[in-house]
């Protein structure tokens, strides 16, 4: 009797433990993916003349995905939406409502300026917000799942306006699969 | 009339004789924060060979163990060294106190001096080493010290710390480290260095994002937070044996905060319960304590040196702003009014006075402010970015990172914003440098 829950304890340990795995590379895909339309893009481009795998097979089909997915940007220091923002998560939305077998991480960044950690907390509060816009639209809030990568991601290097402007961001990366 | 006069009079004796008294007071430990501080003028002779007819390696170290020491004085930013050619009198180590011509010292300003001698042997190196008061015309301490092999950094270090001690009644940062985050792109990991600059090496091997490291004021764990899993998660490191264990990797942002000062218990900005709020984690336990509900972000606490009081950067007045409470999360004050981005807290270690970063004419500087919101003091002035500041364990130094769209540096500068010495110099990112408790 003592054995057989054993057993029993071992193989759901084991099956907690594939889940877990299993959780833990998509989230790598998610993070190496990150990085801005573009350069997926460009990406998915190149990859093309090489042997494809199953990996560059899907960072394709989201690289496709994403592709009719639109950034929002923020004024320095704040999360509130602004409303040329509020037209593009609606256009967002409805591609997110289309593609119902989507899941979305969506990413919170901020400008090179200011502190690492204000800044870590101040790009969760954007993603968080675009979230919770999103949920207002329609789209499930389970299927969504938020990261700040603070100040530490900026997909323009540059030290202008223009960059940071940028660089203030709300990124949504799409996990197809 | 006269008793005005008399009365006028004896007010003014009175004052002088404070005055007088401060002064007298001074001489013992002066105060080396004070913006009228003055660096010790002090003369380092040559350390003599204790026997007559050594060799000329001997002779060497006993000029190396002096310039040594000088260097050493020079980075606590309180000395300044005489430059030797100006010394009237042949420097001879060997000369009891009793025939010291302290005359000759003070007429070249001096007003401490260090004698002493060296011997060396195959296995190891001996000095002695004298400080005296020139202007009372006394020995202070009459000290021997032994080091290893021909190790004449670790006398140096030891004699200075001495000298310090015996001037300052503080031992100083010789038995310190500083870590701080080095990033190559999006690739970042710990590093730490000695406080005069040498040994320099990495801690972690995570190359992710890495922010917050913050020494345990026992000085056996780093906690910093990694998105070496994706995540910010944060973890804490046991710098004996280098194991790493993850304490908080809730949903959403897990943020680093600092140590209370038993060790015991870490401050933490979680945003797991749908805001970025500040929580303390009882380390051995894992056990988490809510601090506040508000909306607004709350991040970067830290502890005052008696724990009873917690800084911490908040945007709950519209812009991030540094505030103070009780260590509960009761009697929450703003304390900084000027600029519109305030961050970075960080509490000296002998309480009264928190360090941080502001925004000034479109650069960070560092400032100091006492934990009232008064006495508001600019230490940076120049056209870096100057960021992220952590005093020294006995408060009388601040190490911050330095940044130019072309340069990155690791800094320390005197509590009153001189003396600045650049620690490590790189053209990746150099940034969140954190100073050690003393090492034993």
């Amino acid at each position: 009797m003592k054995r057989n829950f054993t057993w029993i304890g071992i193989f759901i340990v084991f099956v907690f433990g594939l889940t877990i795995f299993s959780g833990c590379s998509e989230n790598k895909t998610v993070v190496k993916d990150g990085s801005s339309q573009e350069q997926q893009a460009s990406t998915a481009q190149s990859s093309a003349t090489t042997t494809t795998t199953d990996q560059e097979q899907s960072a394709k089909a989201q690289a496709a995905a994403e592709a009719g997915i639109a950034d929002i940007t923020f004024d320095f220091d704040k999360s509130n939406i602004r409303p040329d923002a509020r037209e593009i998560l609606k256009a967002d939305a409805d591609v997110f409502l289309k593609k119902g077998n989507w899941k979305i991480v969506i990413e919170g960044n901020c400008d090179e300026r200011g502190t690492t950690e204000y800044n870590m907390a101040l790009g969760e509060r954007r993603a968080r917000e675009a979230k919770k816009y999103l949920v207002n639209l329609g789209v499930k809030e389970s299927r969504m799942k938020t990261i700040s990568y603070g100040k530490e991601r900026s997909v323009d290097p540059r030290h202008n306006e223009e960059a940071w402007a940028k660089n203030r961001r709300a990124h949504f990366v799409v996990i197809t699969k | 009339m006269r008793t005005k006069c008399l009365l006028t009079a004896i007010f003014i004796s009175l004052c002088a004789s404070l005055s007088l008294s401060t002064n007298a007071a001074a001489k013992i430990y002066i105060d080396v924060d004070s913006p009228n501080f003055q660096l010790f003028p002090i003369a380092i002779c040559d350390f003599d060979p204790a026997a007559a007819g050594v060799a000329v390696k001997t002779l060497n170290a006993g000029f190396a163990l002096a310039e040594e020491t000088k260097r050493y004085l020079t980075m606590t930013g309180f000395f300044n060294p005489l430059n030797k050619k100006s010394f009237l009198e042949e420097t001879n180590g060997n000369s009891p106190a009793a025939q010291i011509n302290y005359s000759n010292w003070a007429m070249i300003g001096a007003d401490y001096l260090v004698k002493g001698n060296i011997q060396q042997s195959e296995k190891e190196t001996t000095a002695e080493c004298r400080l005296f008061d020139v202007i009372k015309g006394e020995l202070l301490f009459n000290k021997k010290y032994i080091a290893a092999g021909n190790d004449l950094k670790i006398l140096a270090r030891n004699i200075a710390s001495d000298i310090l001690f015996a001037l300052t009644g503080d031992e100083g940062e010789f038995n310190t480290r500083i870590a701080f985050v080095s990033k190559k792109g999006q690739k970042g990991d710990i590093y730490t260095i000695n406080y005069d600059g040498s040994d320099l090496k990495s801690m972690t091997n995570h190359r992710s994002i890495i922010i917050a490291p913050r020494w345990s004021p026992d000085g056996r764990f780093m906690a910093f937070t990694s998105f070496k899993d994706g995540n910010p998660e944060v973890y804490i490191r046991n710098l004996k044996n280098g194991s790493e264990k993850k304490v908080a990797s809730f949903e959403g942002l897990n943020l680093c905060g600092y140590w209370s000062p038993d060790s015991k218990n870490l401050l933490l900005t979680l945003s797991k319960d749908g805001n970025e709020e500040l929580y303390v984690l009882e380390v051995d336990t894992l056990n988490l304590h809510r601090l506040m509900h508000s909306y607004s972000i709350d991040v970067s606490p830290t502890w005052s040196p008696n724990g009873k009081k917690i800084a911490f950067v908040s945007n709950r007045g519209g812009s991030p702003q540094i505030y103070v409470m009780d260590a509960d999360g009761n009697n929450i004050k703003r304390i900084t009014f000027e600029g519109n981005y305030n961050t970075s807290p960080s509490w000296s270690p002998r309480g009264g006075r928190i360090a941080f970063e502001g925004l000034i004419n479109g650069k960070y500087q560092i400032f100091t402010i006492d934990e009232e919101g008064n006495n508001l003091l600019q230490l940076t002035f120049d056209s870096a970015n100057n960021e992220t500041p952590s005093w020294s364990p006995s408060g009388r130094q601040i190490v911050y990172s330095s940044k130019t769209n072309l340069k990155s540096k690791i800094c320390i500068m005197n509590a009153n914003g001189l003396n600045v010495r650049i620690l490590n110099e790189n053209a990746d990112s150099l940034a969140m440098p954190t100073w050690s408790p003393r090492f034993k």
